[in-house]
């Protein structure tokens, strides 16, 4: 049979140039960076986060004991920026509340909000012992940030030494060792060295008995948490007590810490999409570039007017939303507009091209 | 003439060559919108969580407030926030056992209960013909108190296993769980019946409730005069809010006629909070009653708007429909008779009023309908005309997504599944042929089974 070499060359010439398509990445190139994106978020943003956080926890528990041992104005002040920096760890992980955090009853066990008064008052009046070890067997709303909170400022943030009873310095002690076992539990369910660990879910993703079934549900699990914290902040944090103009409805309100929880729960979007809790790393923006960077730098945009519109309230959360609605209205609608971005366009860009 | 045709072919060629595939139109009678138009597609931690698209902005909002009643903690009375707690009660929020909306998990051996509670009751019925409340106890047993409450009891819980061979030489460890009661506050009755039930999900429940009865009863076969094996039949409920007696939906042995009452229930028997439903204490009678007063603890808005919330709230659509194992194990399902319970799909009634629900195609795996499962996954605790053998089919649309929404694979009312292969075997009575056909597949067809579901 005589090959017609010519026919042969117009048609592979034709094939190879015809089909190719414009500015698609190279799908080699594609794969490596989505493994290196989810590889950095997961080791460089959400372990190194939890990781801050239990060291944050040994500091906090450290702070109380000595508190407790030599009860001091200073020991006080100290006890309450530990609680504020552990606070901030905290905040920062709430742009990935899924996976253990979420099924182990973590996240409630760790930051139950109201302070359940009737039964603390209970608690503190009973002659029950108050250990970690009871912590465990204490409901939700009588464990976590927000009792310890409560404990260390004082209803109106101005308790001092000398308000404390002993069985308050009891309380205090079981709250803050109880922080630092949760933080170090969160942080062990992503340890790498723990076996079924959810790192290893995270970055082995579509094998038979993966949770995930592959990178693309990976990073819609991802961009879905950034939706939800900005959801969460917007729409719940700033609204209700905006809308009801109650500031009993805040959620930190006896350290006057609220604004600064928002803004790290912002900040968290920010890590996981840049990739830059620690060190500078792979995030959701490189993929985001190899595809429409006029939607990267939206995004960037609006975590930034986002975060600085936050950062402009120098006063309170509880005071804020009975004096400036207006402005707090104007952070609600770029927050929203942050969130509108990740979820109608974010979304569906890795839901496209996530593999 | 010959270059001519050469440069015609190439065209031609390449014309077809880089032709796309054509995109994939699913039509509305797809099974891939399984919510119908109130489909979600999250295969993620969050796939049980999201609202229907496109509501109105009086509708997210309530939607939005009753998604944070869900999520909240309530306290004890008297309380700023979200008062209400006990004295009684078995967690203190709804999300505590329905996690991102999802299905609660049964605990391990002497663990203490999350996601599950005790049903109880005495052999007889109600003036409405629904359990007879427990002496003492109630209904239901609230296994946690208030501070410097005695809570009813504590609850053991531990496994007797037993082991299953297929065939092909297949071993399968099957749990069954013991459900202990120590240290109650009085004594029990010395009769009394015990249920142990796992938190089910919560989507979709708008969509079930727009079912018409009619749908339902079309379905059933009472006395099995197809002579199929199968004998469906609705439960009837006392609808307490109607006061009239109704076709039972919701519950693992469909005892509530509405989502309306089945949240005022729990409201009430799961955390203490009385409503106007519900007006009374779950600890009326006994000791452990406050006293107080303050009843309703939860306002009549509010609690429409936790009903709304779950009514409201979109289904997942299953994946990986064409991969061709998949697909083999939708084949399988329908071959053994596993749709004879399991219905596919149904339609929801036109309703112009609310038009989320109206006229959708959906398919939710089940038709509300109660069966005998057999003796070994009896509770022996009747429910209405519910007997001891019978339960409700379980919808099994996004029943795949518990692993990575709740962080396990407990099915069946009281978890004792830690799989789907050991639901299947656990299934008995009405659906014995069918898990014997399942028990004659081979391994591979199983495993083709198996991961259909996996994918719902």
């Amino acid at each position: 049979m005589k090959i017609n070499y010519k026919l042969f060359f117009c048609i592979a010439c034709i094939l190879i140039v015809g089909c190719k398509k414009d500015s698609e990445p190279d799908p080699v190139l594609n794969s490596d960076l989505q493994e290196t994106i989810l590889s950095d978020i997961s080791n460089h943003v959400v372990l190194a986060t939890y990781n801050e956080l239990r060291a944050k926890g040994v500091s906090l528990e450290t702070m109380v004991e000595n508190f407790v041992a030599s009860p001091t104005t200073g020991g006080l002040v100290s006890c309450r920026q530990a609680w504020k920096d552990m606070r901030q760890e905290w905040e920062l992980s709430e742009g990935f509340l899924y996976g253990p955090v979420s099924y182990l009853d973590i996240d409630p066990s760790i930051d139950t909000w109201p302070v359940n008064f009737s039964s603390l008052d209970s608690l503190l009046a009973s002659s029950v012992v108050i250990d970690s070890a009871g912590m465990e067997s204490l409901e939700f709303s009588l464990k976590g940030f927000h009792p310890l909170e409560y404990m260390l400022f004082g209803l109106d943030g101005n308790k001092s030494v000398t308000d404390f009873t002993a069985r308050q310095f009891e309380y205090c002690q079981a709250l803050a060792q109880y922080l630092k076992s949760q933080s170090e539990k969160v942080y062990h369910t992503w340890n790498p060295d723990v076996t079924g660990n959810y790192l290893f879910e995270i970055n082995h993703p579509g094998q038979s008995n993966s949770v995930y079934s592959s990178r693309r549900a990976v990073f819609i699990e991802i961009v879905n948490a950034l939706v939800g914290i900005c959801d969460e902040v917007a729409n719940g944090k700033i609204e209700e007590p905006l809308v009801n103009q109650d500031p009993s409805l805040e959620e930190s309100p006896y350290s006057g810490n609220s604004i600064v929880d928002f803004t790290n729960n912002l900040k968290s979007v920010e890590n996981i999409y840049f990739g830059k809790y620690s060190g500078d790393h792979f995030g959701l923006n490189e993929l985001v570039r190899a595809y429409n960077t006029s939607l990267d730098n939206r995004i960037q945009q609006q975590l930034t007017v986002s975060i600085v519109s936050l950062q402009a309230i120098t006063m309170p959360f509880g005071e804020a939303i009975i004096q400036i609605p207006l402005q707090l209205q104007q952070v609600q609608a770029n927050i929203n507009a942050l969130k509108e971005t990740l979820e109608q366009e974010l979304l569906p860009l890795v839901q496209l091209h996530g593999e | 003439m010959k270059i001519r045709l050469t440069v015609f072919f190439c065209i031609v060629l390449s014309i077809v060559a880089c032709r796309k595939v054509q995109d994939w139109v699913p039509g509305e009678n797809d099974d891939v919108f399984a919510g119908g138009v109130n489909t979600v597609f999250d295969e993620g931690g969050g796939a049980f969580t999201h609202e229907f698209d496109g509501m109105s902005s009086t509708d997210l909002l309530v939607h939005e407030t009753g998604d944070a009643l869900f999520e909240g903690t309530f306290v004890v009375g008297p309380a700023p926030i979200r008062p209400g707690l006990g004295p009684l009660y078995n967690n203190v929020s709804c999300s505590s056992c329905h996690v991102a909306d999802g299905r609660g998990k049964a605990p391990m051996a002497g663990e203490s209960l999350i996601g599950m509670l005790i049903r109880v009751s005495i052999p007889g019925e109600n003036p409405h013909g629904g359990p007879l409340p427990a002496p003492g106890f109630g209904g239901q047993l609230q296994q946690r108190s208030i501070f410097g409450t005695v809570a009813e009891a504590n609850v053991v819980v531990h496994y007797s296993d037993s082991v299953f061979t297929f065939p092909d030489g297949e071993n399968v460890t099957l749990r069954k769980p013991i459900v202990q009661l120590n240290n109650s506050y009085t004594t029990l009755p010395s009769n009394i019946l015990l249920s142990a039930r796992v938190a089910p999900a919560v989507f979709g429940l708008g969509l079930l409730e727009a079912i018409p009865d009619h749908e339902i009863i079309t379905y059933a076969d009472e006395f099995d005069v197809n002579g199929d094996g199968i004998s469906g039949r609705p439960n009837r409920v006392w609808d307490a809010i109607a006061q009239e007696t109704r076709i039972g939906r919701f519950g693992w042995k469909a005892g509530n006629p509405s989502l309306l009452q089945q949240t005022a229930g729990a409201f009430n028997e799961d955390m203490g909070i009385t409503s106007f439903v519900f007006p009374q204490e779950n600890s009326l009678g006994q000791s452990q009653h406050d006293g107080n007063g303050d009843e309703p603890e939860v306002t009549d808005s509010l609690l429409h708007a936790v009903a709304f919330y779950m009514k409201t709230l979109s289904v997942p659509a299953p994946r990986n429909r064409d991969n061709a194992q998949v697909q083999e194990g939708k084949a399988i399902f329908t071959q053994i008779g596993c749709n004879s319970c399991h219905r596919v799909s149904m339609r929801t009634k036109t309703d112009v009023s609310f038009t989320y629900l109206s006229n959708q195609l959906i398919f939710p795996y089940t038709d509300l309908l109660l069966h005998d499962m057999g003796p070994s996954l009896a509770d022996q605790r009747p429910d209405f005309i519910a007997d001891g053998q019978e339960w409700r089919t379980a919808p099994l649309w996004g029943i795949g997504l518990t692993q990575i929404v709740n962080g396990h694979t407990n099915f069946l009312h009281d978890g004792r599944a830690r799989n789907f292969q050991e639901a299947i075997l656990w299934h008995g009575g009405e659906a014995s042929q069918a898990v014997s056909r399942y028990i004659s597949l081979s391994s591979t067809e199983r495993n083709a089974l198996l991961l259909f579901l996996k994918n719902l």
